[in-house]
């Protein structure tokens, strides 16, 4: 530079005539270049913005090629900032596929919502589904290959596979292992490669395995067959510890029928009977006008009582010790009187001999072809998960395996403790983990790849009735994921995949193969629509052998002493979960426990044993021992031990250290074990339950009718007085929206408050502040017990935002930060709010949740992933349910577009949209003709403690049990 | 009431007292050059206590309100505890100071400025915690009435705001009641110093006080009109803040009777708290002669008439759960007597209506240690009440499932700890600085002496 003092612009001008600025500039800008020679002062001032000259002059490499960057001048077509485009695809769990449609804004997925058009969704979400979007987002995803802990890139795996390819030959060292499966694309790529190499095997494992009911179908039909149920058509359900509405294949679909017959009284028809016999509660247990709390023995011996009353057993089996036979004489007689018209089922931890039985019995009771019907197993292949993990875990053991490629399982951590899958897994000299976590399979593992998350790639899947869903990906890879297809093609020899080519020539062949005609029409409609219309597999008209209980085994002696039960969390499920915050926080349905799993014990047990809530105790089985803290839960069967599987994850993310590992105590991946006693440790830990109090203490808060009393008296429960105010009521000219919830409906599935964290941008607290009484759901699910604590009546209330006319909290808040709305909403304005938590006190619901901390900012959640119409609340600000008023406000956004009213159903709130019973309806409270106005209109509607005379908006149908006389009577 | 003390054969103050003496030995304890070890002892201590109010509200402002115990549904804590224990101490200074000289009690004059000093301390103390307690502190002036371009009010209905209000005006009659009250002496001190900064600083708060007939008539109606306006005051202010929890519909809050129940708390609390400050100032400055057994009489008798009121408040509070027969009331009620923080009522029945029945007995209210004691127990008491009051009611309302208990952190008994040092740093300052005794009126006495 001059030594000269020089002004800035003159510096500038004086450089710019450099040769060698010239060429570079000739080189980045050829156009500026060509104006800038021959330059004045003055053109060169005009043409030279400030920025653009520093930028030149930084001295930037030079691009390799000129790229264009578009401007935002018009919109892309169809996207519209603040508006939700919804693309179908569908979710597995298990291998059983559950369409939903993903929202996305501005290209973003936000919000995941069930596909009205497929059958195992009808529209409805579970809490897990709900979820999906933050495993999707979830930052502690695995984004890296690595080689025995080394980094790596694809292109040294593909090397990898190549030189490997070479030692395989037939194949014979070479095994699959995944979940169960029914991706038909998969099932295709497997069979090539079975082709590839003759001798390679494929095996399958699932922890929650349904290998007892795969049992069962073999010696009751021969062959394995799945099974589908029709709850609607049901009038007497028994129920065996039942995951009908739980988590069975299709669970969503049937719970939607099942309450869909319990309002039948609303339609004027007859409502169902359910009777329940269970070890441990279930959500259908929950719902049974008449249950009983029985151990895994006395389970299997009411059974064949039933089954020798109802004929399909022999009859002297009809005598059983120490059963109440007086219930189940009325149950049998129940399911007697209603051949055709009724259906047995149990859940997946029964025993192939249950299971065998329950064939046996809807057999007798003639409901085979009508409630039951059979179709071929939905699964690419049906086989025995735990014998085949078994005979892999030899073979690992015993040196014949050399290569080994682990799609999305976990078996490291799931297997059963006595094979030993880590010991072996060591002995495989080249072994591939493809899971989204680098979870315990991944580390153990040679080559550790990332997988895709379903929403981030092609695929199809089957659901529990055998139609087919197509899956697209929403969003590319976010983390470097890939997919099972493509690893599978790599194997096959396809170095350079492509998943959507694939997917789309294989669907092809069989469009044609099935005759859907012209192939582009069909593919659009079917990605379009998420299901490949008319792929539901057929009905086979067949009965189980008929001398099908002769066939069983004679019962086991009855054991004494503790048994350990083990049993899926509802939320993480398998553990595969255990990284979602949503899930982890989400409170149990019947425990309401939180980012922790406990033992549960019987009342009467608890007491006998001398434990309480928080006790750790030594849990120990022939499998092995572990400390528990002991939770005590009414409805539990004496002397059963409840074990949730899926907590005490070693490795991959945030669940790691929570809970204990039940796996470690479970042999031969039985659902039930003998335990042996229990021993104090004298330690007590605090378990983070959301719900203090487990009875309603003289309040009528869950109201619950008898159905006789009802048809009795139709108006029993309502109060229709109005109390007298001081203060002149609101008066709404157009829309008075209001919610109705039926708790006859609602089976405490937890789905709603999924959907509306989800929603909402309600953030995750944290064990320590749940503990603290500070988790933040807008929405809760109360559990309230009443009558004995060992035989309770269990019943379940979502609480959202009653939204009360005379509201309480609003005359408190001093700063008028809680405001009735001219439409009757209780907004609450965040940006007023200063925090006096007043309104809260005030509230007689308690519904409003403080940011105590800056909940929002301490989740770990990529911005990316929150919703953007709702605004994300800071510290110190009261919040609550809003009754999703960002979708209020676009319903009436687009009606005042057409210029007419928001019609009714236009407007779904997320708890009432996720809800798979339809226990959630909103609409406007002033049209008569609403759904949400004739709701409340009905017999069993009343408000939430309306001694209050704070009169909601949110009103509650009540409960209606439909007893048997026979047994009412007694009791 | 004209003379609470009744018992006019004890005498108001020793013989020797005259007019002189008196303006000597107060002013002494104010012009005194070298500080008593026994102030900085007292002082060192406050400062520290007043160190960690700041230290732990430092903290709160970054970390949040998340660092206190409180959760839903036991939304508010010690915060509003402590706000409405101070503010009560602080009513229980204006009322002697306030109340008993409308009543024209000749045993007022000689404690009336160390309750007005309280009243001052204790209502910072307590003007601190409702802002504290805040989400978002920073915004707390939004409560106040003022126009703005958002062209947004507070809400009128709350008894926050009412509260709020009434507060603000409390504090600011308080300020200004005390300091009318000491113009004269401000003016005797001033007489009296000799360091030049002294008396410029007397000199300026004294505002030109030359003791003429035309100011002395000025400064009397003055005066009495502002202890016409604080009566009245003091008692609406703790009759609001009993609505704030009146006016809420929570179990254990919604009661007609909190407003004066209030203010029978603040009765019994603020003699309390006087007694315990008099008693030992009358000792470290050799006040006997001024505070006699006559005036140690007077307090207690005011005080166990203030336990009685208290004890008429806890029995309708009793009563009425089981006379609405509302399910709510009647097991917040049973959970406050027999659940978690059962001692905490009981211990308030205990210190604030069975101790100070022992005040019926003339030889032990008229002795310094017993009666300091009683009334020790009763500020103890009278802190559990306002914890109960709060912390109980909110801990089991309408919804069991929402049932939940709270337990102070460590952060919410710093706050506590700090308020008081906020308190005694204050104290002590007004003690250096200011004449602990009203010269001015006891020179009346003095001179009405037969």
């Amino acid at each position: 530079m001059s030594p000269r003092r020089r002004d800035y612009w003159r510096s500038l001008e004086e450089l710019a005539e450099t040769p060698d600025f010239r060429a570079r500039l000739a080189h980045v800008q050829p156009r500026l270049a060509v104006a800038l020679s021959g330059l004045d002062r003055r053109r060169f001032l005009q043409l030279m913005a400030a920025s653009l000259a520093l930028g030149g002059l930084a001295g930037c490499g030079p691009e390799p090629q000129q790229r264009e960057l578009l401007p935002y001048v018009e919109q892309p077509p169809g996207i519209v900032p603040g508006r939700s485009r919804f693309y179908a695809t569908a979710l597995t769990l298990e291998g059983d596929a559950t369409g939903v449609l993903i929202a996305h804004q501005m290209g973003r997925p936000i919000k995941v919502e069930g596909n009205p058009d497929h059958p195992a969704s009808l529209g409805a979400t579970s809490a897990v589904m709900q979820a999906s979007i933050l495993d999707l987002y979830d930052p502690h995803r695995s984004q890296s290959i690595a080689r025995r802990g080394q980094l790596a890139d694809w292109e040294d795996f593909i090397a990898a596979i190549v030189a490997r390819r070479e030692h395989l030959g037939t194949g014979a060292g070479l095994r699959l292992l995944t979940g169960r499966l029914t991706s038909p694309g998969l099932a295709t790529q497997i069979q090539v490669l079975q082709q590839q190499f003759p001798d390679m095997r494929w095996h399958q494992w699932e922890p929650l395995h349904r290998d007892e009911a795969h049992a069962a179908a073999l010696t009751a039909f021969g062959r394995p067959l799945d099974l589908l149920l029709d709850a609607e058509k049901a009038e007497v359900i028994f129920a065996v510890e039942s995951d009908l509405i739980s988590a069975a294949p299709g669970h969503l679909a049937y719970a939607r029928a099942l309450a869909a017959r319990r309002r039948r009284l609303e339609a004027g028809g007859a409502m169902s009977r359910i009777y329940a016999i269970e070890s441990t509660p279930t959500l259908l247990g929950a719902k049974a006008d008449h249950r009983l709390a029985l151990s895994p023995d006395e389970i299997a011996r009411a059974l064949r009582a039933l089954a020798a009353a109802l004929g399909a057993a022999p009859a002297d089996w009809a005598h059983q010790d120490a059963l109440p036979t007086a219930w189940l004489a009325a149950a049998a007689q129940d399911l007697q009187q209603h051949r055709g018209r009724s259906l047995v089922h149990a859940g997946r931890e029964q025993p192939a001999e249950i299971q065998a039985l329950v064939h046996a019995i809807n057999a007798a009771l003639g409901n085979f072809g009508t409630t039951v019907r059979l179709i071929e197993p939905v699964a690419a292949e049906a086989v025995d998960r735990r014998q085949s993990l078994t005979e892999l875990a030899g073979d690992m053991a015993a040196g014949k395996v050399d290569t080994l490629l682990m799609l999305d399982t976990n078996p490291v951590y799931s297997a059963p403790d006595d094979l030993d899958f880590a010991g072996a897994l060591g002995r495989v000299p080249f072994s591939v983990s493809l899971a989204r976590y680098a979870d315990e399979t991944a580390l153990a593992s040679t080559w550790q790849l990332p997988a895709a998350h379903e929403y981030e790639c092609w695929g199809d899947a089957r659901a529990f009735d055998g139609t087919i869903s197509l899956q697209q990906p929403q969003v590319r890879p976010l983390y470097g994921g890939r997919s099972a297809h493509a690893l599978l093609a790599v194997l096959q020899g396809d170095t350079a995949p492509d998943d959507y080519a694939s997917l789309r020539d294989r669907w092809q062949i069989e469009a044609q193969h099935r005759g859907f005609g012209a192939f582009d029409p069909f593919w659009h409609d079917a990605l379009q629509r998420g299901v490949v219309e008319g792929s539901a597999s057929m009905t086979i008209d067949l009965q189980p052998r008929e001398d099908l209980a002769a066939q069983l085994p004679p019962p086991a002696r009855p054991a004494s002493g503790l048994r350990l039960l083990f049993r899926a969390d509802s939320a993480v499920i398998d553990g595969r979960f255990a990284d979602n915050a949503w899930l982890l926080e989400l409170p149990r349905p019947f425990t309401r426990l939180t980012w922790d799993c406990a033992a549960l014990v019987a009342p009467a047990t608890a007491a006998r044993l001398g434990v309480a809530d928080g006790d750790v105790a030594t849990i120990a089985s022939e499998g092995g021992r572990l400390e528990a803290p002991v939770f005590v839960l009414p409805g539990q069967a004496a002397d059963c031990i409840t074990l949730p599987l899926g907590f005490g994850r070693r490795a991959g993310g945030l669940a790691v250290g929570v809970g204990f590992d039940a796996y470690r105590l479970r042999r031969a991946a039985a659902w039930s074990a003998p335990a042996q006693p229990l021993e104090k440790t004298g330690r007590r830990v605090a378990l983070a339950t959301v719900q203090g109090h487990d009875r309603m203490a003289g309040h009528d808060l869950v109201r619950e009718v008898n159905l006789i009393a009802l048809q009795r008296d139709p108006r029993a429960l309502r109060h229709d007085e109005p109390a007298a105010s001081l203060y002149p009521g609101f008066r709404y000219q157009s829309d008075a929206w209001a919610m109705a919830i039926d708790l006859n409906s609602c089976i405490g599935c937890q789905a709603c408050v999924a959907a509306c964290q989800a929603e909402n941008n309600v953030p995750v607290v944290g064990k320590e502040e749940v503990l603290a009484g500070r988790e933040m759901h807008w929405l809760r699910v109360d559990r309230y017990y009443s009558g004995s604590p060992d035989a309770p009546s269990i019943a379940f209330q979502p609480v959202p935002c009653m939204h009360c006319e005379n509201a309480p909290c609003e005359v408190v808040c001093p700063v008028d930060a809680t405001v009735h709305d001219h439409e009757g909403l209780n907004a609450m304005v965040y940006n007023r709010c200063v925090g006096t938590r007043f309104c809260s006190n005030n509230c007689p619901y308690k519904v409003r949740r403080f940011n105590f901390f800056a909940y929002a900012r301490m989740d770990g959640r990529p911005a990316e992933s929150w919703n953007p119409d709702v605004s994300v609340r800071d510290r110190g600000v009261m919040e609550k349910c809003s009754y999703c008023v960002q979708r209020i406000r676009r319903a009436q956004i687009d009606a005042d577009r057409e210029d007419r009213r928001v019609r009714d159903g236009e407007i779904v709130t997320a708890c009432q949209q996720a809800c798979p019973t339809q226990a959630i309806v909103f609409g406007d409270r002033n049209d008569p003709e609403s759904a949400v106005a004739r709701r409340k209109a009905g017999p069993l509607d009343y408000a939430l403690l309306e001694e209050l005379n704070t009169r909601p908006r949110t009103t509650y149908q009540a409960i209606v049990r439909n007893g048997n006389p026979v047994l009412e009577d007694k009791s | 009431m004209s003379d609470v003390a009744g018992d006019g054969t004890l005498p108001l103050m020793a013989p020797g007292v005259t007019s002189l003496s008196l303006g000597d030995d107060i002013s002494a304890h104010v012009l005194r050059p070298r500080t008593l070890l026994w102030w900085w002892i007292g002082f060192g201590i406050s400062l520290a206590l007043l160190l960690v109010l700041i230290g732990s509200s430092a903290w709160l402002f970054i970390a949040g309100i998340g660092i206190w115990g409180i959760d839903i549904p036991v939304a508010w804590g010690l915060a509003i505890a402590e706000y409405v224990w101070w503010i009560a101490l602080a009513s229980g200074g204006t009322i002697i100071s306030a109340l008993f000289y409308l009543t024209r009690s000749p045993w007022r004059s000689a404690i009336s400025r160390i309750a007005e000093a309280m009243m001052l301390c204790a209502a910072a103390s307590a003007g601190v915690m409702p802002i504290l307690h805040l989400g978002r502190a920073g915004f707390f002036y939004w409560l106040f009435p003022y126009p703005n371009v958002m062209g947004v009010w507070p809400q009128f209905r709350s008894p926050l705001l009412w509260d709020f209000v009434c507060l603000l005006c409390y504090i600011l009659m308080s300020i200004m009641f005390f300091y009318v009250g000491l113009l004269p002496d401000l003016a005797t001190v001033r007489d009296r110093a000799r360091g030049r900064g002294q008396r410029i600083f007397y000199g300026l708060l004294a505002l030109g006080w030359r003791g003429s007939a035309r100011h002395w008539r000025h400064y009397k109606t003055l005066y009495f009109i502002l202890a016409a306006i604080m009566t009245p005051m003091v008692i609406s202010v703790h009759s609001v803040v009993g609505l704030d929890f009146a006016g809420g519909m929570t179990p254990g809050w919604h009661s007609t009777q909190f407003p004066p129940y209030f203010f029978f708390g603040a009765v019994v609390s603020g003699i309390a708290l006087v007694i315990m400050l008099t008693l030992p100032l009358r000792r470290a400055y050799g006040l006997e002669a001024i505070i006699t057994a006559r005036h140690l009489n007077a307090l207690g008798k005011v005080m166990l008439v203030g336990s009685l009121m208290l004890g008429f408040a806890y029995f309708w509070e009793v009563f009425g759960p089981y006379y609405d027969a509302d399910i709510a009331e009647r097991h917040m009620l049973h959970e406050r007597l027999f659940g978690v923080y059962a001692p905490c009522f009981w211990a308030t029945i205990l210190f604030n209506i069975a101790i100070p029945q022992l005040l019926w007995l003339p030889v032990l209210r008229q002795r310094p240690v017993p009666l300091f004691l009683i009334a020790l127990g009763v500020i103890i008491g009278m802190w559990l009440e306002r914890f109960v009051i709060v912390v109980t009611s909110l801990h089991r309302d309408y919804m069991p499932s929402e049932w939940g208990n709270y337990f102070p952190t460590i952060w919410d008994w710093a706050t506590f700890l700090g308020s008081i040092g906020l308190f005694l740093t204050l104290f002590f300052l007004i003690l250096r600085l200011l004449p602990i005794v009203s010269i001015a009126e006891m020179r009346e006495l003095i001179a009405e002496r037969p």
